[in-house]
């Protein structure tokens, strides 16, 4: 008789692919034996939690072509070191002892011909000399991110040049690199494609321009927030084969420069050049009239006003499907020019100066396919305008209502009659909100992202509406929301199982209660609290033991948490990442504990601790000094800490910020 | 029954018989199967090409039983005219059977290379794998190998602490 045992290697291996989710392929792999090689021979990619697995999951998973080292702590040049030696090294990894489960004679370095995607983001403890050797090691990388290392520059910079099969290459956030370093990339890196340098604001246009020159193949270029000027942009008009560019926040381009860009990178189809203040309509004119093939166009806050000339452009654009003018003022004769392009898909209207409800209704007449549409800050639209969207959009998805005050529950009642493929509502600081609304919208089965922070006119029974209808839920953000209490947290800890993030700061009704029904979700992971008066150490103990899955906590202000909830913290929330406990009452022992025991945390605010000495401090940074990589403390402690706690912290790239 | 459209790839001419092709199981049992369906197989279109299909083709590796099945699957997918979606609620008929005959099915997926049996069958196994633990895995398929005591502790010790 036909059992699973009796099928061949691959039809096994068939089997293991049609499991999409983690935690199956985790049980997978706990079967047996036969399902454990499976897994090893088909896993192609993996986030590594802890350094000390490190060495023998890449042993074992030959067929790795992806790997996450962003969450895994203490990866440094000693690390790196060890990996790339072919020898076992017991002394610094235990565990990479030879297992029964790792067939022997396997070349321990066989990873690193097969790696073509590298994530280092964050990993601030890495130095040139290491990411160096990596680079060298691993000759077929075709994708290396080390996005917010901030004390990587131009030695770094060099590090990567050494990967000649480069394609993708991640620096946002590497504060030091300067043209120089940019300049050794763009020779060396010959194959680039994609290159994103945001915030790295030491780079200009010399190093933009050699970029330019020696990376032809360059489709995706993110410049964002350099101060890089036109003559950048005339570089970069040379680029043949560019797609997509981000020139977010580059405040010295103007329409001069705007002027090249029309007249080169003829495959250009998306382009962002929100908040860049010298920028008008003209120049954006020279942009549309250059390509026609553009798909999505960003001129958020950038726009004073969108001229008719500008307009009648977006309707010569076939394929245009997103539009982004938030911050322009526009009129209802612009709306109508807007309406032509019926190809829209998406439009950014947030805090549009002249947008009314009668523009609102021409625009949807003609933009029936829009999905997504951001209204932020309209405050003079009605319900009558929601009526016509709804009634004329009925694929939206996503629907950004935050401060639009004259919203009633009438355009929650259309939305749930009409717009039955909803996911986000944004309706942030919309006063004329009630739960009646809350029971007309529960009939968006789709809804998975709801805001309602600031409205003080919901309560429990509102939110218990959603919660039974809305399955798909998985973030709610309730901030500030004060007639929310334990009734609602019940509720959605019945209803929602998938609720990932959740905003419960300022509801002062929860109590430990409310705390106990949270810990019934398994899969939340990012939580905001603060200023839960009611809240004890038993809520607090009831959540992390059963959220196991939390990373992201931020209880400020929760100042009725004693230490038998922090106790509890430090034993089970073992996935947690970054935490806020500033103007909590933890004590030197509970902090102690918390830093020490969470090996995962790799940022922490520790403000205004009242019952944490000195010493306290002192001793609990440096149980967790080789791993934390973001701490806040204040400014008081600054000259108080020992230079010894310091420099250790300085030198793993740890930053301190001074409050 | 509403009327279905004309075929649009007419694997013969109204006028002409339609071909069959003889199949004969491990257990003696032969089968007859249309051209057109028959070609689902590759295997079976590879020797229909090579001509070896004037005598009943010996298929030692599939019983009597499932050969009538898959047979009877080939013809369905074969069939002009049918909508995705009645198809769809057709094969979910098709593989509510047990265990033991999904497995069957899967092997002789495999041996006639039946590229959508195949994929049918193996997302069936996944689905009866999904949400379960690996304990109610092993006992769901009885599964007999197991680890050493060492090894499960090393593995579940990597699920909980080492990856993602």
């Amino acid at each position: 008789m036909a059992s699973l045992e009796s099928l061949t290697e691959d039809l096994l291996v068939r089997i293991y692919k049609g499991l999409a989710s983690d935690a199956d392929r985790k049980s997978w792999r706990l079967v047996c034996r036969d399902f454990h090689r499976i897994d090893a021979l088909t896993r192609s990619s993996l986030r590594v939690l802890r350094v000390e697995f490190l060495r023998s999951l890449l042993a074992n998973y030959p067929r790795l072509d992806t790997l996450d080292l962003s969450v895994c702590p203490r990866i440094d040049d000693g690390a790196v070191a060890v990996l790339l030696t072919s020898r076992g090294s017991p002394w610094a990894f235990p565990r990479a002892a030879a297992s029964s489960l790792s067939p022997p004679g396997r070349d321990p370095l066989a990873w690193t011909r097969g790696l073509r995607k590298l994530v280092l983001s964050r990993s601030t403890g890495l130095g040139h000399h290491g990411l160096e050797q990596v680079i060298r090691a691993c000759a077929y990388l075709e994708s290396v991110d080390v996005s917010h290392c901030c004390g990587f520059g131009d030695r770094e910079a060099a590090a990567l040049s050494c990967g000649a099969r480069l394609r993708e290459v991640k620096m946002d956030k590497c504060l030091g690199v300067t043209d120089v370093g940019l300049a050794k990339i763009a020779v060396g890196c010959g194959r680039l494609e994609k290159v994103s340098l945001k915030w790295c604001m030491e780079i200009g246009d010399l190093g933009v321009d050699l970029l330019c020159n020696k990376c032809v193949d360059l489709k995706f270029l993110d410049l964002s927030y350099l101060k890089v000027t036109n003559d950048s942009l005339q570089s970069i008009g040379s680029l043949p084969k560019l797609e997509v560019l981000a020139l977010v926040g580059c405040s010295l381009i103007d329409d001069t420069g705007l002027q090249f860009l029309g007249g080169g990178c003829p495959l250009l189809r998306v382009i962002d050049m929100s908040r860049c203040n010298g920028i008008s309509s003209c120049g954006l004119v020279s942009v549309a009239k250059g390509h026609e093939g553009l798909v999505q166009l960003n001129a958020s806050y950038s726009l004073t006003e969108c001229s008719s000339i500008l307009l009648r452009c977006f309707k010569d654009l076939k394929n245009l499907n997103a539009i982004k003018i938030d911050g322009a003022r526009v009129s209802d004769s612009a709306f109508k020019a807007l309406s032509n392009c019926t190809s829209l898909v998406e439009i950014g209207l947030g805090k549009c100066i002249g947008a009314t409800n009668l523009g609102l209704m021409r625009l949807v007449s003609g933009c029936v396919n829009l999905r997504v549409l951001d209204l932020t800050c309209c405050h003079s639209i009605t319900d009558a305008a929601i009526f016509a969207i709804s009634d004329s959009c009925r694929n939206l998805t996503c629907l950004k209502l935050e401060s639009c005050n004259m919203i009633t529950e009438k355009s929650l009642y259309y939305l749930g009659s009409f717009c039955l493929l909803l996911e986000e509502l944004d309706l942030t600081d919309c006063g004329g909100i009630n739960d009646t609304g809350l029971e007309y919208l529960s009939n968006c089965l789709e809804l998975s992202c709801l805001k309602l922070a600031l409205c003080p006119t919901i309560s429990d029974k509102g939110l218990g509406h959603i919660a039974s209808k809305c399955r798909k839920i998985c973030e709610i953000d309730l901030y500030r929301c004060n007639g929310i209490g334990d009734d609602a947290l019940a509720a959605l800890s019945s209803g929602c199982k998938k609720l990932r993030r959740l905003n419960l700061s300022y509801c002062s009704d929860v109590t430990d209660r409310g705390m106990e029904y949270l810990g019934q979700l398994e899969e939340l992971w990012d939580l905001e609290m603060r200023s839960l008066f009611n809240v004890t150490g038993v809520g607090l103990m009831a959540l992390a033991a059963g959220c196991k899955r939390l990373a992201d906590l931020d209880m400020k202000y929760c100042e009725n948490v004693d230490d038998s909830g922090f106790w509890a913290l430090a034993y089970y929330a073992r996935n947690l990442r970054q935490i806020n406990l500033s103007h909590c009452n933890i004590s030197n022992m509970g902090l102690c504990m918390v830093m020490s025991n969470l090996t995962r945390l790799q940022e922490a605010k520790l403000v205004h601790l009242n019952k944490v000495t000195v010493e306290g401090f002192e001793l609990a940074l440096r149980t967790c000094w080789v791993r934390i990589k973001k701490v806040k403390l204040l400014a008081a402690l600054r000259f108080k800490l020992s230079s010894d706690v310091r420099e250790t912290l300085h030198s793993r790239g740890c930053k301190i910020r001074w409050d | 029954m509403s009327s279905s459209p004309p075929p649009s790839s007419a694997a013969a001419s109204p006028s002409c018989p339609k071909k069959m092709i003889a199949l004969r199981s491990s257990d003696g049992e032969t089968f007859e199967i249309e051209e057109a369906a028959a070609l689902q197989s590759k295997t079976l279109e590879n020797m229909i090409d090579e001509d070896c299909a004037g005598t009943p083709i010996p298929l030692p590796n599939v019983t009597g039983k499932i050969l009538a099945k898959v047979v009877e699957f080939c013809s369905k997918h074969a069939e002009p005219g049918v909508d995705d979606e009645s198809l769809r609620a057709w094969d979910a008929e098709f593989v509510n059977v047990e265990q033991a005959t999904v497995f069957d099915y899967i092997l002789a997926a495999n041996f006639l290379e039946i590229p959508t049996l195949l994929n049918l069958t193996c997302n069936v196994v996944a689905d009866m794998i999904r949400g379960k633990t690996p304990d109610e895995i092993r006992k769901f398929f009885n599964i007999k190998s197991i680890f050493s005591p060492e090894e499960e502790e090393e593995v579940r010790r990597e699920n909980h602490w080492a990856f993602e």
